[in-house]
């Protein structure tokens, strides 16, 4: 089977567990839902505040976002030993890392699409002006976020690895991602979108940096 | 004519786990088309030396081959021609019958369109759309043995096949030992229970990690061991 074959097989089966699971919108959406509903209150009512902190709070929620998911993708994997299956298949590993990130992007657009609309209504944002800079951004940091959730997220079922091994790994890790993200936001709602594509530059080579590292060291860590 | 490589050759091979050795200097040959029970107490090693031999764990001293590939260097090989069966699964529990088969049949370059056979032969045709979820041990075993008949593996590896199951569930594990038998190929089964012992060609006791020396005879058929 050619690696391209492989790796839509494996991101077809993570999305029919999600559609199946419902995991995403079960467990992800209402965890991003209440956390920005409480950053809200806690923020007040004060529109200039509201509007200065939602493109921040929008990032970080995708960030969380994206490490439930990524838990969540090595759980199913891990629940009867199906990833040893994966293991002892003899296939380019590498296929099996860009199937789990594909899926895995695929779940955080279509949630990001809902969280998009709930910080524009909580947040008052204004979205009409850079909409065209704000999805670019989304995409491109859905991309990073996926490759790096779809790498670590394997550790999240390691036996001997602790609870909070994944965020703690993964949250620095995205830090580029997050702030490029936000600077790129801002940009956009200010109608600044056309000074955005240093930051716009910046998810690009950190998609090219982890996707990379997947392909390479994926393998590695799936047979550790 | 040059004789074909032994199934399973193992020379001097140790794994542990930290400080703890789980299997420890075993040498075991085994031929082509053998069936080789392989007994021993919970905890003896008898599933650290199967997933050693299948690749799933690396030995930590010593050095073996499969099917006449190396141990260390050509694992691809060894999976493209060997099948573990264990009492986990590897199923996806929100996934049907059918759906987890066809996802193992993507992984190991098998035509998609022999799945309903192989449910058939297992006795689950009637709920091949429906969620493993939802299923017994029994029925999920039973989905494992149709992806084992799927793969048609050189070199089967058994790792207490008959735990968890009733009658009828090991009638189908002996029918799959029995047809890969028949076939030529060669099987390893490991159970501590071995009321099936009559498909045994030989027996290898696993005592502490080691392997005895002594060819131990196989218990008569019906007689837990």
């Amino acid at each position: 089977m050619s690696s391209l074959r492989l790796a839509a097989a494996v991101a077809a089966k993570d999305l029919r567990i999600e559609l199946h699971g419902r995991h995403a919108a079960g467990l992800a959406l209402p965890f991003v839902g209440t956390l920005l509903l409480a950053f809200g209150l806690a923020l007040g009512p004060g529109r200039a505040l509201l509007q200065a902190t939602a493109p921040g709070l929008l990032w970080l929620a995708l960030l969380f976002a994206s490490t439930l998911l990524a838990r969540r993708a090595y759980e199913a994997e891990a629940e009867d030993g199906a990833l040893e299956g994966l293991v002892l298949a003899p296939v380019d590993k590498a296929s099996v890392f860009a199937g789990k990130a594909a899926a895995m992007a695929v779940e955080l657009l279509v949630l990001e699409a809902s969280v998009l609309v709930m910080v524009a209504v909580l947040f008052e944002l204004p979205l009409g002006r850079g909409i065209g800079v704000i999805a670019a951004a989304l995409v491109l940091g859905t991309v990073g976020l996926a490759a790096v959730g779809s790498l670590f997220g394997v550790l999240a079922v390691v036996p001997r690895a602790r609870e909070a091994a994944l965020p703690l790994l993964v949250m620095p890790l995205v830090t580029p991602v997050v702030v490029a993200g936000v600077k790129a936001t801002e940009l956009a709602v200010a109608g600044r979108g056309g000074e955005a594509g240093s930051w716009l530059g910046l998810l690009v080579a950190f998609d090219l940096v982890f996707l990379a590292a997947g392909i390479l060291v994926f393998e590695h860590l799936l047979e550790e | 004519m040059l004789e074909p490589a032994p199934a399973i050759s193992l020379t001097g091979v140790t794994r542990t786990f930290g400080a703890q050795p789980a299997i420890v200097g075993v040498s075991l040959t085994v031929g082509r088309g053998e069936v080789v029970l392989l007994r021993g107490a919970n905890g003896a090693g008898k599933s650290t030396l199967l997933r050693v031999v299948a690749t799933a764990v690396s030995p930590t001293y010593g050095r073996g081959a499969v099917l006449g590939f190396d141990l260390a260097a050509e694992r691809d090989e060894i999976r493209r021609r060997t099948d573990l069966l264990t009492h986990r699964t590897r199923l996806y529990e929100e996934l049907s019958a059918a759906e987890n088969l066809r996802f193992g049949c993507a992984l190991h370059g098998i035509d998609p369109a022999l799945v309903p056979g192989a449910l058939e032969r297992v006795g689950l045709a009637g709920v091949a759309g429906e969620r493993v979820a939802g299923f017994s041990q029994g029925m999920r075993q039973r989905v494992a043995i149709a992806r084992t008949i799927l793969r048609q593996a050189e070199l089967l590896l058994l790792d207490e096949p008959y735990a968890g199951l009733d009658a009828d569930a090991r009638e189908v594990v002996d029918r799959l030992v029995l047809a890969a038998r028949d076939a030529g190929r060669t099987v390893l089964l490991a159970t501590h229970q071995p009321t099936r012992a009559g498909l045994a060609t030989r027996t290898v006791l696993l005592e502490a990690g080691r392997l005895q020396p002594h060819p131990v005879p196989p218990p008569r058929a019906g007689v837990p061991g």
